[in-house]
């Protein structure tokens, strides 16, 4: 079974989240993976990630780093590496590989970076969740993807951000349709949008 | 009244044509002044935007046409959730568009929250 959690910063998703695949793994007696998003590119990313793994420590998570297209991870369960795609998958955040899709960065050295925007990134994006959602369904796993709710800001944001906020409420959307829960956290409590 | 609400790009208006069909639609990104012939507003912050650069109060308009729009569908997006805006106009914008909210929801029978495309009713 599918969920899709979303809400505000800060309000307790990835808790709830780690709880509700902890609590489904252990249940179902199914390995834990958290798929870890983030592309380290300085000293504060790599502060950062020993920071949440520190987080995740004695939660059973195994950790699958995977920051852009999702379903390479299918590739390389296929490709014989050990992961059983009937696990129960954490994919914290939606967020970041859409963001990690749609601005692929090229590092300049320490001067700064260059951002440039792939328009093709966020149809891809949603195709590539639905599929990795479907294909782990059908081995009897299960996914719990956690997006954030960045749509209720009465600020004007610049055309990339603008842009961005639209592509990820496409995904957003789509994998609302596609999962069968949906939760909204507000400030640690739930809100179930959808169950089936 | 229906009164619909939610934050951007969450698929209000395409709830709005999938549970009530309506069959005339006011866009209020285009229209310069809401149309009573039509069964559904959608976009409703942009005339609210638009009440701010004129000096007006956008739910002068709605309370002078109470009777007429009592079978109207009236779809809003929040704005309410983010960080107070550095700029005047969207300040006020902001806070317009949440006392037209607040009137709209206390005269409708029925209030919808959408989110991720799905509605809830609130009222």
């Amino acid at each position: 079974m599918n969920t899709f959690i979303s809400g505000g910063c800060k309000n307790g998703k990835s808790y709830y989240a780690q709880r509700l695949a902890q609590d489904t793994a252990v249940g179902e007696g199914r390995p834990l993976y958290y798929i870890a998003t983030m592309i380290p590119r300085d000293e504060e990313d790599q502060a950062r990630i020993r920071r949440h793994l520190a987080e995740r420590e004695g939660w059973g998570f195994e950790t699958i780093e995977q920051g852009v297209n999702l379903t390479g991870i299918l590739d390389r369960a296929k490709a014989g590496e050990d992961i059983d795609l009937g696990g129960v998958f954490l994919l914290d955040s939606v967020t970041a590989i859409t963001e990690n899709e749609m601005f692929p960065r090229t590092l300049k050295g320490n001067a700064g970076e260059e951002i440039t925007t792939d328009p093709a990134a966020p149809e891809r994006v949603k195709e590539d969740m639905l599929a990795f959602g479907k294909a782990i369904a059908e081995a009897g796993g299960s996914v719990v993807f956690v997006s954030d709710g960045i749509y209720g800001d009465g600020g004007e944001y610049s055309e990339s951000t603008e842009e961005y906020r639209k592509a990820l409420a496409g995904v957003d959307l789509a994998l609302a349709k596609a999962c069968d829960r949906v939760v909204e956290i507000a400030y640690g409590t739930e809100e179930i949008w959808k169950e089936r | 009244m229906i009164l619909i609400f939610g934050g951007a790009y969450q698929g209000k208006l395409d709830y709005a044509k999938a549970n009530f069909n309506p069959d005339k639609i006011c866009d209020l990104t285009e229209a310069a002044e809401p149309d009573l012939q039509a069964d559904c507003f959608c976009n409703t912050e942009n005339y609210v935007m638009n009440c701010v650069k004129k000096g007006l109060e956008a739910k002068d308009w709605f309370e002078e046409n109470a009777e007429k729009l009592q079978d109207k569908i009236i779809i809003v997006t929040d704005v309410s959730q983010g960080v107070v805006p550095v700029d005047r106009e969207v300040r006020a914008f902001r806070e317009m568009n949440g006392r037209l909210m607040v009137y709209l929801a206390g005269k409708a029978d029925r209030v919808i929250r959408v989110f991720c495309g799905i509605g809830k009713d609130i009222k």
